[in-house]
């Protein structure tokens, strides 16, 4: 019976933080953005500088009408917000927040390959959206997001592999148990190398080739309303924040600080999420969207030689350090 | 029918990688019956159901992106299968490799080339019964030489979890290191041959004349525009190649030449 | 000397980075009134006691959005046995804002200074036949016109001050000659300084300096004198340098 507690409440904390997390990162990014473009942001909502826009946003998008076109294949156009979104809540599930047990949802032994299969797994929703819409936008889309899946998936499977060469495990709490300081210069390519990936994998600018708005129309959600497009808007947020959680796990060693008090580590582990989740919505303020031909350029010729160098620096360090 | 065959093929793989995980497993205590199932084995079989069931209709829907579909809820049934066999890693990596990359693979294919939503009646070609005998047959072989290797041995569940990353990779690295070298090579090999065949191109570049260098007598390939279909496929090289060097000088390139380039690349 | 590969991309986060500490640019409308320059072209103010009824402005606008009408009165001659004059009396003067195109010819080209701009914007309606704004509604939009700007500095004297200047000073020294020529026959002795501007509109005759016009300008109009625009004397008030009245 403590069991089924204790099992719930992990799934419970885990769902909120879920529902949480991706809506303080969109309405950082707001205000972030807003102040970066010289701009205030939502100043309404909620009274105090717009804090509650996003929920009015929910709101909004929960009235709308669900719409389906009719030349669209029903069941899979609305079965795909849900594959978009899910593997984003199965991922949280294994991140690893504070030391020990108590402290993340369920200790996966094979932590880094679940992670990143289930996060594939997430942009099936993408395709299935822009075949199912039966409109050549976001047939593009859909293309856009294959092509660039297959791309950068790569360069993140091998720096994650560079990560688990270092620590001798592929489970995420045993990284986090073998971190030591000075793996950050030793990762550091790794690092911006699986940052920059993944943030292609997430469609994110200035990777958003795929949703370009300005010229495939938000490419696979082009036919989408109310609140399954909400739903796809969740699951990117929902993304950066698992990108984020990663990366600050497997390269910035997580619940580790320098003055790290017992108990605090999550502070530390959220703390860098938070920074990281503010680099994405920096970059995407700066950077213009890189064109198709350039996003796959980027990968084969600059990401994947890099985090092969990665990984033939770190089999070097660990043979001479043995 | 592809689809069955590569259905055929995955599920080769997969049987493969089943006996790997299961091979490190040792006998099991007798107390376990056929008929006396507990809750992993009910789950296994029913995921097992559900797995067949999406393979079966994997290759036999008649809409070629809901086969696809299908196949990823298959091969997530057998990355459910081989959890319950405590066969993590194998389970991951199945999860990776198939549904985020060959599927993916599979479903840009489609979309890149054709992807009608609703039934394609052309989908179906004439070989549907040999394709069903060799798939029988594969899978037959399959469950035979499984059934005849493992016969009635039980992986122990509630011990030390024998499909582990570390018990995989040291069975992966000791007992299994050939295959694995040469599967390593196989791929090396088809990983060269695919960069090879991509660049074929390259050296009829460099022989064509170029079009901005002086009028050209003919159009290229040096056909008239009725055989264009026939000898479309060899010109292909040379005729890109040019396209690319008329947008630089188009204004010099000769523009006869231009125009029945232009038509046929209409056609194309 | 080859720049270091990234060092445009730093650039460009260092460029985002420095505008987020910096204060924004937004202007928060409803909440705060923009601070418009007075300039602007908001809405078309009438100063009725201008109008001629020349029909200068509903000729000349593009989109024929001003209504004029009028009649003719005939004022009795002021002097006996003089000649009655006709006058031009304004019935009617309505612009249609839903026409008008804020160009300004109007404004430009009616002779006797009767049209002003206004920076008032707020005036969205939601029937389109409000938008036609009548005589009074145009004349309540004159107390919100401000002060014409500042002449630049050293630039020439507009040309009704120069006359009224001109008047002005032709009669204080007429009135200095009077009382010199009074002095040097009762006593010679000190005698003060010639006022050099006297304020017209102090000086007796001077109602009919051209540049003083009651209530010509809107700075004079009730319920717009600043006190705040005491200046020299010499200068007409009409044609102080007021600032925007708004903040």
């Amino acid at each position: 019976m403590n069991d089924a507690l204790d099992v719930t409440l992990r799934l419970l904390i885990v769902f909120v933080v879920f529902l949480a997390f991706p809506l303080i990162v969109g309405q950082t990014e707001h205000k972030v953005m807003a102040h970066m473009q010289g701009r205030l942001g939502p100043m309404y909502a909620g009274g105090f500088h717009g804090w509650a826009q996003l929920v009015a946003d929910g709101v909004k998008f929960a009235q709308k009408e669900d719409v389906v076109p009719a030349e669209a294949d029903r069941r899979i156009f609305q079965l795909a917000p849900a594959v978009a979104l899910l593997p984003y809540l199965l991922v949280l599930l294994a991140v690893p927040v504070g030391p020990g047990e108590g402290a993340v949802g369920q200790v996966v032994d094979a932590g880094i390959f679940f992670v990143l299969a289930v996060m594939g797994v997430g942009v099936l929703g993408s395709l299935m959206a822009g075949w199912s819409s039966a409109n050549k936008f976001s047939l593009l889309g859909g293309l856009r997001t294959a092509a660039q899946l297959l791309a950068y998936e790569l360069p993140m499977l091998l720096t994650a592999a560079s990560v688990a060469m270092a620590a001798g495990t592929v489970s995420l709490v045993g990284i986090l148990d073998a971190f030591e300081w000075w793996w950050l210069p030793w990762q550091i390519v790794g690092a911006i190398v699986f940052f920059v990936a993944g943030l292609a994998e997430l469609q994110r600018p200035p990777f958003d080739m795929p949703v370009a708005d300005s010229e495939i129309i938000f490419g696979a959600y082009t036919e989408y309303t109310g609140l399954r497009f909400a739903l796809f808007l969740l699951a990117e947020y929902a993304g950066i924040v698992v990108l984020c959680g990663l990366t600050t796990v497997l390269f910035l060693g997580g619940w580790h600080g320098p003055w790290g008090a017992d108990g605090l580590g999550w502070v530390w582990t959220l703390l860098k999420t938070a920074a990281l989740a503010f680099v994405v919505i920096w970059l995407r303020v700066t950077y213009p969207r890189l064109r198709e031909d350039q996003l796959q350029k980027l990968s084969w010729t600059l990401l994947v030689p890099l985090s092969l160098a990665q990984i033939a620096l770190t089999g070097v360090v660990k043979v001479v350090i043995q | 029918m592809t689809l069955a065959t590569a259905a055929a093929h995955m599920t080769a793989a997969h049987t493969a990688a089943a006996h790997l995980a299961a091979a490190p497993t040792t006998g099991a205590p007798e107390p376990h019956g056929f008929l006396s199932p507990t809750g992993v084995e009910i789950a296994f079989l029913l995921v097992g159901l559900v797995t067949f069931g999406a393979a079966v209709v994997t290759v036999t829907t008649r809409q070629l992106v809901h086969a696809a579909l299908w196949l990823v809820v298959a091969l997530g049934g057998l990355a459910v299968e081989y959890l319950l066999l405590t066969a993590e890693f194998i389970a991951w990596v199945q999860v990776l490799i198939y549904v985020g990359a060959v599927v993916v693979l599979i479903l840009f294919g489609l979309m890149l080339t054709r992807a009608p939503i609703g039934r394609s009646p052309d989908a179906d070609s004439g070989n549907r019964w040999a394709a069903l005998t060799v798939a029988v047959a594969a899978a037959a072989a399959l469950v035979w030489v499984v059934a005849d290797a493992f016969r009635t041995t039980w992986i122990d569940l509630d011990g030390p979890a024998s499909g582990s990353t570390a018990v995989t990779g040291a069975s992966l690295f000791q007992n299994w290191v050939l295959p694995f070298e040469a599967l390593s090579v196989l791929l090396l090999a088809a990983l060269v041959g695919a960069i090879v065949l991509s660049r074929r191109a390259q050296p009829d570049r460099s022989l064509t004349p170029t079009v901005s260098d002086a009028p050209r007598p003919a159009p290229s390939g040096a056909g008239p525009a009725d055989t264009a279909g026939t000898g479309e496929k060899a010109d292909n090289g040379p005729d890109q190649a040019d396209s690319a060097e008329r947008s630089e000088g188009a204004n010099k390139a000769n523009k006869a030449s231009k125009d029945d380039k232009a038509d046929k690349g209409d056609d194309r | 000397m080859p720049p270091i590969p990234g060092s445009g991309l730093a650039k460009g986060l260092a460029v985002t980075l420095r505008t987020m500490t910096r204060k924004t640019v937004t202007e928060q409308y409803p909440d705060a009134q923009p601070e418009l320059p007075p300039r602007t072209r908001g809405v078309i103010g009438l100063f009725e006691e201008n109008c001629t009824v020349c029909m200068l402005c509903a000729r000349e606008c593009p989109d024929w959005c001003i209504y004029i009408d009028s009649h003719k009165e005939t004022v009795p001659a002021a002097t006996p046995g003089g000649r009655d004059r006709s006058r031009n009396v304004l019935d009617r003067f309505a612009i249609d804002f839903s026409l008008c195109m804020y160009c300004g010819i109007c404004i430009e080209v009616c002779p006797f200074d009767a049209l002003f701009w206004s920076p008032e914007f707020e005036y969205a309606e939601t029937d389109i036949r409000d938008l036609t704004h009548e005589r009074d509604k145009l004349r309540e939009w004159m107390w919100t016109v401000p002060a014409p700007p500042a002449l630049d500095p050293g630039a020439e004297e507009p040309k009704e001050l120069a006359a009224a200047r001109k008047t002005a000073d032709k009669l204080a020294a007429q009135q200095e000659a009077a009382r010199a020529a009074e002095q040097t026959a009762t006593a010679p002795g000190e005698r003060p300084e010639p006022e050099d501007r006297p304020e017209p509109g102090h000086e007796p005759g001077s109602e009919s300096a051209p540049g003083h016009e009651p209530g010509r300008a809107p700075d004079s109009g009730p319920g717009h004198a600043r006190p705040g625009h005491a200046r020299e004397p010499g200068s007409a008030p009409g044609r102080e340098p007021g600032q925007e009245d708004r903040e």
